[in-house]
Formats: C-alpha cells, sequence, structure tokens
C-alpha cells in the first residue's frame, strides 16, 4: 500500500481501487463462512494468525500515522476494507482494534507509549481494546465511574468497563477513568493484577468483554492521555468507530441484499420464480434504495471526516451515518429472512448469520434513535 | 432568437460565478410575491416573468444558443434549477421549453423548427401535453385516441385527461393511435395540435386542492394538418420516449420537500413540539431522510456533470422524495392540530404557514410522471433484473 495520497486525486482512487479488489480477494480466499461458523460461541473468538495477515495486508494500520509505523490513511480506506470483510462476516476485530483503539491511542499524548504500542499493534503483534462504557445505552464518553486515585507517582484503578468489542483475545486495554483531575486514558496489560475479564456472549457468536478493575496498578509511564487530550482522543475514537461500524454495516446489507435477490431470482413457487411477484419486486427495490441510501452517506460522510472538522460537526456525521447504516441494515436483514421463508429461520442457511451481526453492530456504539437525537442537538443550524 | 439572446458561452463560467450571476437575477427580477407558490403557476401570473426571462435570453436553459437558450451543459442546469428551488421561482407553464420544443428540434422537420420554436421561446405559443386518458393511465400505450388520414389531413377523435393547464395553453402535443402494431406501442404517433381547432372542448376538473389546474380535452372530428406530425408515422412512442432520464432526475430533486420542512420546523418551534421527545425523533427521521436523499441525489448529479447518462436507477430519486416528501407534510398536518385543518394562510409566530395545501399538493407527487408503483417496477426489471 501507498501512504499519504492525496483524496479525491486519480492516484488515490486507483489506489482505493487496488485496495477494495484485495479486501475482495481476501474474502474470497483468506476466509469463508464455516470459519465464521467455527469461531463463534467460542472463546478464542477470532483467528490471531488471520489477523497478522491481515496486519501484512497493511489493514492495521490504515489510520495510524506513518511515524508510529502505520499508513497514515484516512476513513475513506478503512472503510473499504470494513465493509469487504463485513460481507465476509470476518470475526476479526477490525473496528474495535484498528480503528477504536488505535484511533484514540493515536490521538493521545504520550508519546513514548504511541511509540512503543503502536507499531506493535500495526504489526498484528499487540491486539488491545478501548475499554471505555460502563453503563447500556450511556454513550458519553465522558460519564465515568472508574475512578483512578493517585498512588506511588501513578494510579490505582477501580471500576467496571463493559460492553469491550475484541476483548476476546485482547492483550491491552485503554482504559478511561476519572481522576481528580478529570479523565484520564489509561494502558492496562490484560494479564495486569487487579485487572479480571469476563466475555458476555453476543447474538451474532462473539463476545463483549466486562473488564473488573480492583485496586490496579497504573504506572504513570502508560497514562496514554489526561484532561482534555483524553476527552478529544475518546470522541474522536467513537465518531470514526460509528462510521467505520456504518462501513461494516453496509457490508452486511450489501451481501444480505444479494442473497435476497438471488433467492427471489431462483426459487420457484406457483410454477414461477417468486421474484416475478410485483408484492416482493417492491419491497426488493426499497430495500435496494435504502441500501443506496446508506452507501451514499457513508461515503459523503467519509469524506468530510477524512477532512478533519470540529468536535460537533463530526459527532453530527457520525450520527448520520450509524442511523442510516443500522436503520437500513436492520430493515434488510429481517426482510431478508422473510423473502427466504422457512429455510431463513434455520441455523444452517446463512442468511441468518448476517440477521445476527446486523443485531449486534446496530446496538454496539448507539442505535438510530439515539444518534438521530444526537444529530437533532449537533446538525449545522440546529436549534433544537 | 429572442431579442437579447446572447452569444455568452455559460459553461465556460465556473460553477460558482455562473451560480452568483443566476442567483442575483432572480433575487432582483422575480415577482416577490411569485416566491415559493403552492400551487401550479398560470400564465396570467407568469406572463411577465416569461417576457424578462426572454430578454434576459434565460427562458430556454436546455436550448442550444442557435435557437435562443442558454445551451447550458447538464451541470450548469443542474445549478439554474437549483437556483430556482432556492429562490421559490415557479415553473411558467414550459412545457414547451421542457418538451415539445426538445423534441420537435430532435424529431421535426426544418418547417416545424422555423414556425413552432420561435414562437414557444417568446410565449406566443404555451404548449400543454395530452398523454394520459381516462383508459390509459399508468398504461400510456392503451391509449385510443384516434387520429385518421384523411387527404392531407388527419381526423382526431377522442380524450385527453389530467392535462395541465390546458386551458392557458395554446397548442397541445398529443399522442394518438394511427395504426395497429405488434406491440401497443406500435402505431402512435405524436401530432401537434393548436388548441383553438373546431372540434376541441376543454372542461377543467377541480383537485383536491379546489384549484383547476388540469383539464379533460375532448377531440370531435378534429381537423389536425399531416404537417403537424413530428417523427414517422406510427413511430410516437419513440419520440415521447426521448424526454426521460433528465426529467426524473428533475422530479426528485430534494429541494421540493424544503417548503413543508421550514414550516414545519417553525410550527415546532412556535409550539414548543421540541419538548417532545417524541415528535423530536420523528422530526429528525424526516430531516436526515430528506438530507440523506440530498445525498443520494447528489451522486446522480455528479453522474450528470461528468457527462455519463442517467440510467434507469434514477427512479429511485423520484420513489424517495416524493414519499418523504408525503409523510412530511402528514406530520405537518398533526403538528398543527386542530388548526391544521383550517383553510389558508396562517401566521403561526410570524411565520406565514398554509397546512394543507403542502399535503394536498403532495399527494399526485406518486401519482404523475410515473406513479411511485410503475417506478418501482422499472427498478425491478431493470436494476434488479427480477423476473417477470
Amino acid at each position: 500500500m501507498t501512504p499519504n495520497l492525496p483524496a479525491g486525486s486519480g492516484a488515490a482512487a486507483e489506489h482505493r481501487q487496488l485496495l477494495a479488489e484485495s479486501v475482495a480477494d481476501f474474502a474470497t480466499r483468506g476466509t469463508d463462512l464455516a470459519r465464521v461458523r467455527r469461531l463463534r460461541g467460542t472463546s478464542a473468538e477470532y483467528d490471531r494468525a488471520v489477523w497478522k495477515k491481515m496486519a501484512e495486508l497493511g489493514w492495521l494500520g490504515i489510520v495510524v500515522p506513518e511515524r508510529y509505523g502505520g499508513l497514515g490513511l484516512g476513513l475513506a480506506e478503512m472503510a473499504i476494507v470494513a465493509r469487504g470483510l463485513a460481507r465476509a462476516l470476518v470475526p476479526e476485530p477490525l473496528t474495535a482494534t484498528a480503528v477504536l483503539a488505535a484511533t484514540a491511542l493515536a490521538a493521545a499524548e504520550n508519546d513514548a507509549l504511541k511509540e512503543e504500542q503502536l507499531p506493535r499493534l500495526v504489526a498484528g503483534e499487540l491486539l488491545p481494546a478501548l475499554a471505555w462504557q460502563e453503563q447500556a445505552g450511556g454513550l458519553d464518553c465522558t460519564a465515568i465511574e472508574t475512578r483512578a486515585t493517585p498512588f506511588e507517582g501513578g494510579f490505582k484503578v477501580n471500576g467496571v468497563k463493559r460492553f469491550i468489542a475484541g476483548a476476546a483475545q485482547a492483550d491491552a486495554f485503554l482504559v478511561s477513568a476519572r481522576g481528580a483531575g478529570g479523565v484520564l486514558l489509561l494502558w492496562l496489560p490484560r494479564e495486569a493484577a487487579g485487572a479480571q475479564l469476563k466475555l458476555e456472549p453476543l447474538a451474532d457468536g462473539r463476545s463483549f468483554g466486562s473488564l473488573r478493575l480492583e485496586d490496579a496498578l497504573v504506572p504513570k509511564s502508560r497514562v496514554a492521555a489526561s484532561g482534555a487530550a483524553a476527552v478529544e482522543a475518546l470522541g474522536r475514537a467513537f465518531d470514526h468507530g460509528c462510521a467505520i461500524t456504518g462501513a461494516e454495516l453496509t457490508g452486511v446489507m450489501d451481501r444480505a441484499l444479494e442473497m435476497s435477490l438471488d433467492y427471489l431470482r431462483t426459487r420457484e413457487q406457483f410454477g414461477k420464480p417468486i421474484g416475478a411477484f410485483q408484492a416482493l419486486q417492491h419491497r426488493a427495490v426499497d430495500l435496494h434504495i435504502h441500501r443506496e441510501l446508506a452507501s451514499a452517506v457513508l461515503e459523503e460522510a467519509l469524506a468530510v471526516l477524512d477532512r478533519g472538522p470540529a468536535a460537533p460537526a463530526r459527532a453530527a456525521t457520525a450520527s448520520r451515518v450509524k442511523a442510516r447504516c443500522a436503520d437500513a441494515a436492520t430493515r434488510i436483514t429481517r426482510e431478508a429472512i422473510q423473502f427466504h421463508g422457512a429455510i431463513g429461520f434455520t441455523d444452517e442457511f446463512d442468511v441468518g448469520l448476517y440477521l445476527k451481526r446486523a443485531l449486534v453492530l446496530t446496538a454496539w456504539l448507539g442505535g438510530a434513535s439515539w444518534h438521530r437525537r444526537r444529530y437533532a442537538r449537533l446538525a449545522p443550524g440546529a436549534r433544537i | 432568437m429572442s431579442p437579447s439572446a446572447s452569444n455568452r458561452d455559460y459553461n465556460a463560467m465556473s460553477d460558482e460565478d455562473f451560480r452568483r450571476e443566476v442567483r442575483a437575477f432572480f433575487e432582483r427580477e422575480y415577482p416577490p410575491q411569485l416566491r415559493y407558490i403552492l400551487h401550479r403557476a398560470r400564465w396570467r401570473e407568469m406572463k411577465d416573468w416569461w417576457r424578462k426571462l426572454y430578454e434576459q435570453g434565460w427562458i430556454a436553459p436546455n436550448w442550444p444558443r442557435e435557437r435562443g437558450g442558454m445551451a447550458l451543459d447538464a451541470g450548469k442546469m443542474v445549478v439554474y434549477l437549483e437556483e430556482m428551488e432556492r429562490h421559490g421561482v415557479a415553473r411558467p407553464p414550459d412545457q414547451g421549453i421542457t418538451q415539445v420544443g426538445p423534441l420537435i428540434m430532435r424529431f421535426g422537420t426544418p418547417a416545424q423548427q422555423d414556425h413552432y420554436l420561435p414562437r414557444t421561446l417568446s410565449g406566443e405559443y404555451i404548449w400543454c401535453q395530452g398523454y394520459s386518458e381516462p383508459n390509459a393511465g399508468s398504461d400510456l400505450a392503451g391509449l385510443r385516441t384516434a387520429a385518421v388520414p384523411d387527404g392531407e389531413h388527419f381526423v382526431v377523435n377522442g380524450q385527453k385527461i389530467w392535462t395541465s393547464l390546458a386551458d392557458d395553453a395554446t397548442h397541445i402535443y398529443l399522442l394518438a393511435r394511427t395504426g395497429k402494431g405488434a406491440k401497443k406501442q406500435q402505431g402512435i404517433s405524436f401530432l401537434l395540435v393548436e388548441l383553438r381547432s373546431p372540434g376541441i372542448t376543454l372542461r377543467p376538473i377541480r383537485n383536491l386542492a379546489g384549484h383547476e389546474e388540469f383539464c379533460h380535452v375532448f377531440f370531435d372530428n378534429v381537423r389536425v394538418p399531416r404537417g403537424n406530425l413530428v417523427g414517422e408515422l406510427d413511430d410516437g412512442w419513440t419520440v415521447a420516449k426521448a424526454l426521460l432520464g433528465f426529467e426524473r432526475l428533475s422530479i426528485g430533486s430534494p429541494r421540493r420537500p424544503q417548503y413543508a420542512l421550514n414550516r414545519l420546523e417553525a410550527v415546532a418551534r412556535a409550539k414548543g413540539l421540541f419538548d417532545d421527545p417524541g415528535f423530536v425523533d420523528r422530526f429528525t427521521a424526516l430531516k436526515l431522510d430528506i438530507e440523506d436523499g440530498a445525498t443520494l441525489y447528489g451522486r446522480f448529479v455528479e453522474q450528470v456533470k461528468r457527462g455519463e447518462p442517467l440510467g434507469q436507477d434514477v427512479s429511485m430519486l423520484k420513489i424517495w422524495t416524493m414519499e418523504t416528501w408525503q409523510r412530511l407534510t402528514e406530520l405537518l398536518i398533526e403538528a398543527g392540530a386542530e388548526q391544521g385543518v383550517v383553510a389558508g394562510v396562517h401566521d403561526v409566530a410570524g411565520v406565514e404557514t398554509d397546512f394543507l395545501n403542502p399535503f394536498y399538493y403532495s399527494r399526485p407527487a406518486t401519482i404523475y410522471g410515473g406513479s411511485s408503483e410503475i417506478q418501482r417496477n422499472i427498478l425491478a426489471k431493470y436494476v434488479l433484473k427480477l423476473p417477470s
């Protein structure tokens, strides 16, 4: 991959085309749904060998600056990978680690920590996850109960972090906590004393981690950011995570719609393909329109986010994407089950895997209603 | 040629410069009382504006310069339409400019072109469209109005309906059956007919909004010169079909619902509806439906600007925009509560608001120009490639 191409240039377009091709190639030859089925419900959840392969393809460093071993590209490139892999339901935690954790760490202040950890993240050697959330539906990055109290020059941390995606094989966590001086972003190895991880099984066969911290010790050198910088790092990671989750949702709906249309063209009842019935045709058209809307909004939002807008515009844009993509994926994957009839309700048939993935991606990082409310508050010209 | 038809090459201007010039002209010259009117503009209201545009050389943005038009390319055309919509500039009865003019240029004889085009440009000839019939709506090719050759004339019998502004028009362009083919699209011819011809009767039809904007047109042994046939005999379907595409882009413009959205926002603020989280969710969902639709529209506009032809997928814009517009006007009525069903213009916290008219005028939006159902059929067949 070639880093740092000016957006909109012919070279950038060509580069994105190549990227899309390598993602499509990986999705057909580097993974399959049998692997997805094998890993679901296991404590491993994903495959570190595949993760390493993704690192070799450069994908883990797409949004990491070059000076930390990354490619310094934008969300537009990251979205190509996320959308393409989501089509194949690739279980490796790309968004959780290579977007959320990588963005938060790259935006942090502690340069020594970044120089030490980011290149390892990019190389696929070290897999960190961002542990920021505490309450279900509590999406304000600054609503933090976890306490960090000064101890021997560092901090002693107590609290519970929940809904941590990618936690299953995470080697370390970036933990948000509240100290006397405001918000802190702390680096904590998985094996740290006082840190206990539990996994909660999800609808899609993956898991959320719950991280219980009891007097977990964080030396000063592992404070990634504090105060306004920590809040900014968390906010940016959340917003960029929402946008790339939108890309994943779009990949999920791409494939679910494709499967549905194939089925409508081939499944015969009453002596003809069921896709010849107008009642089903019109519903399929509506799903197609929703997918096109989601795809158009995603593309525009990525361009906006890659220009680096101020925090309120960034948040409004991210919310617009998440709301639209969540709605469209929800609608498409549910209708996909109905189109398939009884076979769609079987575990054996793949379309159900897409329904479940859409469920999780919709709930994670905030559902459509939450994002619409945030958009209403933050959108340009909003006076609600 | 219009008197001052300039030889300016608008396409050589930057979009920004062109936009600025168009905007300034509309702001300076367009009659303020005609901004954002909800009804279909009538000739008597619009004839001064027509004259102004004609003198400016701007009445026919889509026509070539040698015919007195602005010769705008697709990108500049989009800018021109966007500025019309932004300033609330109504469409005059312009079917001569947008529809029949381009068809005469493409399929008409030199004599037809020299006769009709300058008179259409100047507003001497005002056109209406004679396509739909009582039994040929969505199934337009099922039309039955007959034109039978008789010496140097056709004799036309039958009826046309939903003919917008026929009582403002001087001429009608007509699809009539002249023969029978293997397919019902064959054997149809495209005719130009003077509305004052003996045997033509107009009966205005009152619509749900209480306005008489369309007519029922009856043809009783109307004699039409053979020289008024455009294109080949029995090949009128080809002529009529040549217009689609760009029309479906402009008809799906996301600015269409803007009036209703602005009023809804003003009404909601005046009535304190934004304190109701349920309302906020519905309002924001609709607002995003419009904004996201605008983003989708932008994709098609970019395609036009790159000079690529629009495919059948452009049908999705009309479906989305018009159906969103309807839902918006429904929420506007609901927001008005009892006031929402009181006819006329209301003063809502200093904002002039008509609750009912947007609701009424968004009803036929999913019917005309190819109903939502027809658009879905098109998408199912040509885009999704579903079997039939």
